[in-house]
């Protein structure tokens, strides 16, 4: 009996049910949950890149006024890690980075945690650093872990050696032939970005207590059970013994899509026998946030004399920092991002997660493809200039189409980049363009296209349909802002059952109510989690129609569940209300409930053997930008204002547009923020140097631009109703764009992100080193291990 | 010595160091917890509160100055149960993300009306130099006020179109 459902139904601006509380400040996040009854608690960390530890003792602290408890190494015996388990909770017996917590100290209050933190005794001795990747490449490095042969790996059998913690490589086709033929012209290029902070208004920190022998931790995460998993393993405790809950999230942008800090406050609930808080400082935050990492590319394609791409080769190296991360997962996403868009006659990439003595890098929408973005559009542009080929002709010419082949051999469904491209060009007819507000400075406009991944996924959801013809809905799902998990998914389960919106009460996260979910991120929610919602309506629809049918003495095929109530299709007001029919089944064989669950659809496949290194070798559900930026640049000052800004989103069926267009403008000031303005820079001790607000520079206000959108529906998604995820593509194309306009308004090579003043003036006036990235070799067999 | 002045009308009484920001005491002793320590340097806006009438960021007011002082938090910017009017058009655009910056924003940008009734665009973003937002892009936080200005548009930017193909 699968009815079948109309997804105009589930269509609507739907308001945020959360608006109220946050608009009156009524809403508690985890940093407004301690109260006076809670013990406060701080890190102690290291100042130094690298070190080893020869004596730690905290015997003084532990005596200081007000101080209940401190957690060290001791407490935490195991490593964690996503791809390969190498991070301790606390530094052992090595130092590698500056900031790496030593030990953490709970106190009646934050000042006598401080004073405490003072009275920790450590006693180092100094071992070599390499601060950069090239430092870390060179033939007699240092080696950051020198046991990284007896970590564990998620994956088997991968290349990885020393301070290269992780190796991903694609190879289709005869690449050499490719660069061999004697008609093609071959362009290169390199690119470098520093890091993007993500600098969310809610810090990372955790309220943690021990209550019946098991630990609960109120956490602000994307991933409460990775949180859950990543605590027992790093405690060496049984799972079951964690519960995780996640009060309304202040801002994640991906920060928050690993387990930082919480297994801290939890060690320090249990030797306290009290409630915990442990948030970290502004400056805390800046200097160990998880940023998307810096990274150095190498690109060279060779071009046909019909303008289509006969070959292409890169090189990536992503910073890790000092533990393997995010990045080794996303290392995966290079073959999907720098390898995608375009259709490529043969196709190599190598990328390489490396080790440095810096604080770990992470996860920032839109991850490595806001990068991997900037280097592509940078080098297309690059190769149309070379080829004298207009960047637009170029582009609709070479963009991926219905069964194109991707890097790795995947065969792409649908035309998707090629029609965005025309869509693209008739908002521009339709907005007109701001080269009039240049006004003496020098104008540049680009269009940029890009593609993402929405990373699917394991996820499970439970529907209870209460007696008063409401339907709560039990899921790990985060509400971090994105409104996929207060509107999105209730949508699609208001759709399912026939009921409107607000009559889906969504429980916030807990792990000991709800089943296992990968996280909130990546744009999996309205997907993944939307599809386990659906396959969980499944059931509770079955069960309402067949006591329908009994009820109204009709075929359950001839019903329909529509505005709160049962009908006979075709027959409104035949029916009676839902309430009748929960009643009835309550008496008849219980309340009706309905569990469902999701994972990858796995119908995307790669060529056998184009993929080595890779957690998934082909993209369950891409998804496609298509961005348009006008800029004037100051020639005098190197300052850049953004006068337009457009975007054709491909976003499957947009079931809130108002909403969708909502994150779209959030993120792509993000976006504008990673091209423009927010710099992060490493000191010569390894450092993040940037400390908060001040000298981190988000976006304001006056920098912000209103973006015109244009939703492009109807790509082919196995997301639930045709969506896909929307919140965290749309920054990716923010600093390619900003790249390419402001190459087009200067004339100039432009290799670097970010472009802040002082760049692009040496840009302009002549100054700006040209990158030439003597670490990475030209000979392919240099860049990959073995 | 003990420090006096009202909270949202309430008299109310801190013991403690003077030096104590005001955001600490009112999240951390009065438990109002709308008022948001974001980067407790004066640059967020995240924990403006009104002062005798005037919007200040509660960290940088150490509460031994406030003496007397009449101070209005997020709780107090309208009866319980109730939106002001720069509250409504946050909740009518769906402006609000993440919200921790939104009790700062309603706090400027209603004194901001106050003595601003017909701003224009970039007189709005003006106002917004001391209150940051991670989330929205800050144009449909622009957007709402406007919604609430007698005069729609600003004359320093052409209308934008509305572009809406679905
Ligand atoms: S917390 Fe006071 S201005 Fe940011
Ligand atoms: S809504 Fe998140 S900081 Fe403004």
């Amino acid at each position: 009996m699968s009815v079948k459902i109309d997804p105009e139904t589930a269509v609507m601006d739907l308001p945020r049910r959360d608006a109220r509380d946050k608009l009156t400040g009524r809403t508690r996040y985890m940093v407004d949950m301690a109260g006076s009854d809670a013990l406060r608690a701080v890190i102690v960390r290291a100042k130094v890149a690298s070190a080893k530890i020869v004596r730690l003792d905290v015997s003084a602290a532990a005596r200081m006024r007000g101080v209940r408890a401190i957690a060290t190494a001791a407490d935490a015996p195991e490593l964690h890690g996503i791809g390969i388990q190498d991070q301790p909770l606390f530094a052992r017996d090595r130092i590698r980075y500056p900031g790496e917590p030593i030990c953490a100290i709970a106190a009646d209050t934050l000042e006598q945690a401080r004073a405490a933190a003072d009275a920790v005794l450590l006693e180092l001795e100094d071992l070599p650093a390499c601060f950069s990747m090239a430092d870390a490449l060179a033939p007699d490095a240092p080696i950051l872990h020198p046991d990284w042969k007896n970590y564990e790996c998620i994956v088997d059998g991968v290349a990885r050696a020393g301070n290269i913690a992780w190796e991903a490589k694609v190879l289709r086709g005869d690449v050499d032939a490719a660069f061999a033929r004697p008609d093609v012209t071959i362009v290169e290029s390199c690119f470098r970005v520093g890091r993007q902070s993500h600098m969310p208004f809610e810090p990372r920190g955790a309220l943690a207590s021990y209550e019946d022998g098991r630990y609960h931790i109120i956490t602000s995460t994307q991933v409460p059970w990775t949180v859950r998993a990543v605590t027992a393993k790093v405690l060496g405790v049984h799972s079951s013994l964690v519960r995780v809950t996640v009060p309304p999230v202040g801002g994640a942008f991906g920060l928050k899509f690993d387990c930082s800090i919480e297994p801290m406050a939890a060690i320090l609930s249990r030797k306290t026998g009290r409630s915990v808080s442990l948030v970290n400082s502004r400056e805390e935050e800046t200097t160990t946030c998880l940023c998307r990492e810096n990274a150095d590319i190498w690109i060279r394609s060779a071009i046909t004399p019909e303008g289509t791409i006969a070959g292409r080769e890169g090189v990536v190296l992503m910073d890790a920092g000092a533990y393997g991360g995010e990045q080794v997962f996303l290392s995966t996403m290079t073959a999907h991002t720098l390898g995608a868009s375009y259709r490529l006659g043969a196709a190599r990439f190598s990328t390489r997660v490396i080790y440095t003595n810096t604080p770990p890098n992470g996860a920032f929408r839109s991850c490595n493809g806001a990068y991997n973005a900037f280097a592509l559009e940078r080098h297309t542009d690059e190769i149309c200039q070379k080829i004298g080929m207009d960047p637009m002709a170029f582009r609709k010419k070479n963009v991926l189409r219905d069964q194109d082949l991707g890097s790795t051999g995947q065969v792409f469904e649908g035309d998707v980049l090629g029609p965005m491209l025309e869509r693209m060009e008739a908002l521009r007819a339709s907005t007109g363009t701001q080269e009039h507000r240049a006004a003496g400075r020098l104008y540049g406009r680009a269009t940029t296209v890009g593609t993402w991944n929405i990373f699917v996924g394991p996820s499970t959801a439970t529907v209870n349909l209460n007696a008063d013809g409401s339907a709560t809905l039990i899921t790990a799902s985060v509400e971090i802002g994105s409104g996929s998990i207060t509107q999105g998914v209730p949508q699609i389960v208001a759709a399912n059952l026939g009921i409107h919106p607000s009559k889906v009460i969504v429980k916030g996260a807990d792990t000991d109510a709800a089943g296992y979910d990968m996280g909130t991120g990546g744009g999996r929610t309205v997907v993944s989690m939307g599809s386990a919602a659906t396959a969980a309506c499944a059931v509770v629809r079955k069960r309402l129609l067949e006591t329908a049918s009994e009820l109204l003495q009709t075929k359950p095929e001839n019903l329909v569940l529509r505005d709160g109530r049962v009908e006979i299709e075709g027959r409104p007001g035949s029916g009676t209300a839902i309430e009748t029919v929960i009643a009835r089944a309550e008496q008849t064989q219980g309340p009706i409930s309905g569990s469902g669950s999701f994972t990858a659809p796995g119908t995307a496949k790669a060529m056998p053997g184009c993929a080595a290194g890779h957690f998934f070798d082909a993209m369950d559900l891409p998804v496609f930008v298509v961005h348009e930026g006008e800029v004037a640049v100051d020639p005098e000052t190197g300052e850049v204002e953004v006068l337009a800004y457009r975007v054709v989103q491909d976003v499957g069926r947009a079931i809130n547009p108002r909403a969708v267009r909502g994150q779209i403008q959030g993120a792509v000031i993000q976006g504008i923020g990673y091209g423009l303005h927010e710099q992060i820079t490493i000191g010569p001790s390894g450092a993040i140097e940037q400390t908060g607000f001040e000298t981190y520079h988000i976006p304001l206000a006056q920098d912000a631009v209103k973006v015109d959108i244009d939703l492009f529906e109807g790509a082919p998604s196995c997301g639930p109703l045709g969506t896909k995820g929307v919140a965290e593509v749309a920054i990716m194309n923010g600093g390619a764009t900003m790249a390419c306009a402001i190459a087009n308004a200067t004339g100039k090579k432009v290799q670097q992100l970010p472009l802040v003043a002082s760049r692009v003036l040496g840009l302009v006036e002549g100054f700006e080193e040209m990158l030439e990235h003597p670490h990475i070799s030209r000979k392919w067999s240099d860049n990959i291990l073995k | 010595m003990d420090v006096q002045f009202f909270v949202n009308g309430e008299e109310r009484t801190f013991g403690g160091d003077q030096r104590t920001p005001l955001l600490d005491v009112l999240r951390g002793d009065f438990r109002l917890t709308g008022t948001k320590s974001v980067c407790r340097g004066g640059f967020c806006g995240a924990c403006t509160v009104l002062i005798d009438g005037e919007p200040v960021p509660s960290c940088q007011r150490p509460v031994g100055l406030l003496e007397g002082a009449e101070i209005t938090t997020i709780e107090g910017m309208a009866p319980v149960g109730e939106l002001n009017l720069v509250q409504q058009a946050f909740l009518d655009h769906d402006v609000v993300q993440c919200g921790m910056c939104f009790p700062g924003m309603v706090i400027t940008l209603t004194h901001f009306l106050g003595s601003n009734p017909m701003p224009g665009r970039a007189e709005i973003k003006e106002a917004l130099a001391g209150n940051m937002c991670r989330c929205t892009g800050y144009e449909r936080i622009v957007d709402a006020v406007l919604s609430i200005c007698p005069t729609e548009q600003a004359e320093d930017q052409p209308p934008v179109p509305e572009v809406s193909e679905r």
